[in-house]
């Protein structure tokens, strides 16, 4: 049975599935660090999605999607960071409310723009090439899952550890966690914690449009309405389970993806689907329990920020 | 006036330029901001005083959404236009985006007291339930959907899914070279046994030997969520079955992708997505809307129609693209295979003279 389950395509499916947690996850903990609790990925990956199937279909090219979808994620993320940051107002309810504005207004805008509703499918659709890296994609297993990817799935594991030198081991990776952590001290040694949440609001933005571009043209080629599907919201759990540190994240990431496509495996054995479709959310359920003390202190951080 | 006030007349006035553009602007069609009125003066514009004998038939089509490329749409706008010319009578479209013009639409069509108001979809469920109790004199057609206790003037046209469903099944039999076949579905409820069980038991008919897996959606939103449908088909494909049908109505496009990747064929639902992904998908389940709106318009106004009406095979209210005449064009796989064609041929025609049975999965 075991090798029914575990074969290189149920990696390639986890890969696929974690790719978009894991960008919209690490904006969230750039955003956490800098003390900006950040719900509204959700809402950010829907409309790079959106964006990035509009960019791609108009200029019949992947890299315009790209670009459109990054530009999508920042319009919303100013809108949140104007909010929670200039404005002190609840990042929670702001979140919630960009995240439902997304829904209604792609869902708007798709009969308008391209006259249909629910899929839009179309052949000047440019999606995103897989890349496969000379050499290192030719290991078997790991080779032709991990080396043969999109190159936002690249940026993707790249991040990781370069989020964390940047976090850790830079000056200004020093400011923004003192920011979060300590807003006054930060601004007493003349850091200015509003620059630095726009930053990092920014910066989630930007990675949370990533990953629409990442579903839309990458996972697949299409936009669907509401096709972020709770991603973003598993992002943000990502972020707690992970306690805003690059692996621990990236960590968390790759378990929701794996509980996923373990999930779909188990079905074709022969698993209820009520019991599989369930398996993420017992393992967010439990890792939350597990990972409680640290919840608690993330929550203080913010509402004290 | 008041800043909120202001706020409200410009949210109104935005209001209204949406729904403007939400008109697809054909030529026959047209699309009226309704009149408020009260369901009561609509009820005592009585029909039968306008309704010489040598009237010519008058019907409105009202949809729950935008047609725009909507084929499901489209072709209850066909079928409503198909049974006006026939008695030279005239017909319009109302076209709805959300739930405000939907009641707008209704109680427009209905101020206008048309032979026959046409609704589509299980969205206008409630609403046609609803106005054709207020409005008793007023003829309603409901497809693809029903209230649990419709009104006597409220008449629903329903198809019999697992009729296409099993025709799938026979061509699946015949072209699987695996002999493991599987389904996508959206979400594991009795209804959509109809495609799933049935395909597998079409199946059956040509090789007992078959084995069938259907996995489920499901999630969070498992009616529009093409990555997720895509993963599924994929890790389903894995395991073996070439041939995959796609229930999953806008996460579809997901297990197309995924069929396309993977190398295995798709089977599609409710009208042709053969164009969708050309040369891997073999034929779809189709509800044929317009044959299922123009017949039961006919015996609404022969005064035959009973409260539920149900179509399949026979009545030509579903099929699959081998039995229609466009199979040429249609970019389905099935047209590559002629042999297959007629065994289908033979088969649809069992099923519609008796000597073969389909069981509806949802009644045992």
């Amino acid at each position: 049975m075991f090798d029914q389950l575990f074969d290189a395509a149920l990696f390639d499916s986890v890969v696929r599935a974690m790719i978009p947690i894991l960008l919209a996850a690490l904006g969230g903990m750039i955003c956490e660090r800098a003390g900006v609790f950040q719900i509204a990925m959700e809402g950010m990956m829907l409309s790079g999605a959106f964006a990035a199937v509009a960019g791609s279909y108009v200029a019949v090219y992947s890299g315009l999607g790209v670009v459109f979808a990054v530009g999508a994620g920042v319009l919303v993320s100013l809108m949140l960071a104007f909010g929670a940051v200039s404005r002190r107002g609840d990042p929670i309810v702001l979140g919630i409310a960009l995240n439902l504005m997304a829904i209604g207004l792609t869902g708007f805008l798709l009969p308008q723009i391209f006259g249909v509703r629910g899929v839009f499918q179309h052949e000047r659709i440019d999606g995103l090439d897989r890349l496969a890296i000379p050499v290192l994609s030719d290991i078997p297993w790991i080779g032709s899952v991990l080396f043969n990817q999109t190159i936002l799935a690249y940026v993707a594991f790249l991040l990781v550890p370069i989020l964390w030198l940047v976090l850790f081991r830079t000056p200004i990776g020093l400011r923004l966690r003192g920011v979060g952590e300590r807003p006054l001290a930060a601004e007493s040694l003349g850091v200015s914690p509003i620059a630095y949440k726009y930053g990092a609001v920014i910066a989630s933005g930007v990675l949370s449009g990533l990953a629409g571009a990442q579903l839309a043209l990458g996972n697949v080629v299409q936009f669907a309405e509401n096709m972020s599907s709770g991603r973003g919201w598993v992002a943000v759990v990502a972020v707690m389970l992970g306690r805003a540190h690059p692996f621990a994240v990236f960590g968390a990431s790759l378990l929701f993806a794996f509980a996923e496509g373990l999930g779909f495996r188990l079905q074709g054995n022969g698993l209820p689907v009520q019991i599989t479709d369930a398996l993420p959310f017992l393992v967010t359920l439990i890792a939350l329990i597990a990972a409680r003390k640290r919840f608690a202190r993330l929550l203080d951080l913010t509402t004290g920020g | 006036m008041t800043r909120p006030l202001k706020i409200l007349v410009l949210v109104l006035a935005l209001a209204v330029v949406g729904v403007a553009c939400g008109d697809s602007g054909d030529d026959a069609t047209t699309t009226t901001a309704a009149p408020a009125t009260t369901a009561a003066t609509a009820t005592t514009a009585a029909p039968t005083t306008t309704m010489a004998p040598e009237d010519p038939i008058s019907l409105i089509y009202v949809t729950p959404n935008p047609m725009g490329v909507n084929s499901f749409l489209i072709l209850g706008e066909v079928g409503t236009k198909r049974a006006a010319e026939r008695h030279g009578g005239t017909w319009k479209t109302f076209e709805s985006v959300d739930d405000t013009t939907r009641r707008a639409n209704i109680e427009a069509a209905i101020d206008e007291a048309p032979d026959v108001v046409v609704l589509t979809t299980f969205t206008l469920t409630e609403m046609a339930d609803e106005y054709s109790k207020a409005n008793p004199d007023q003829q309603f057609i409901l497809i693809d959907s029903c209230p649990d206790e419709p009104a006597p003037n409220l008449h629903c046209g329903v198809f019999r899914e697992h009729e296409g469903a099993y025709l799938l099944g026979v061509m699946a039999g015949h072209l699987s070279e695996a002999k493991q076949i599987g389904s996508v579905v959206a979400l594991d409820i009795p209804f959509f046994k109809r495609w799933w069980e049935s395909f597998w038991v079409g199946a059956q008919s040509v090789d007992p030997s078959i084995e069938n897996s259907a996995v489920f959606i499901a999630g969070d939103n498992p009616f529009s969520d093409p990555a997720r449908a895509k993963e599924l088909a994929l890790s389903l494909a894995a395991q073996g079955p070439d041939h995959i049908f796609a229930v999953g109505a806008g996460s579809n496009g997901g297990v197309f992708e995924a069929a396309a990747e993977a190398g295995f064929v798709s089977y599609g639902v409710d009208i042709n997505q053969c164009p969708e992904a050309p040369g891997h998908i073999v034929d779809n389940n189709m509800k044929l809307v317009d044959a299922v709106v123009d017949q039961l318009i006919e015996q609404v106004l022969a005064g035959t129609a009973g409260p539920m009406v149900d179509f399949g095979l026979a009545e030509g209210g579903t099929g699959v693209m081998a039995l229609h005449p466009d199979l040429a064009t249609s970019e389905c796989l099935i047209a590559d295979y002629p042999e297959i064609v007629a065994e289908v041929e033979r088969v649809a025609a069992g099923i519609i003279d008796g000597s073969i049975v389909v069981n509806d999965p949802l009644f045992g």
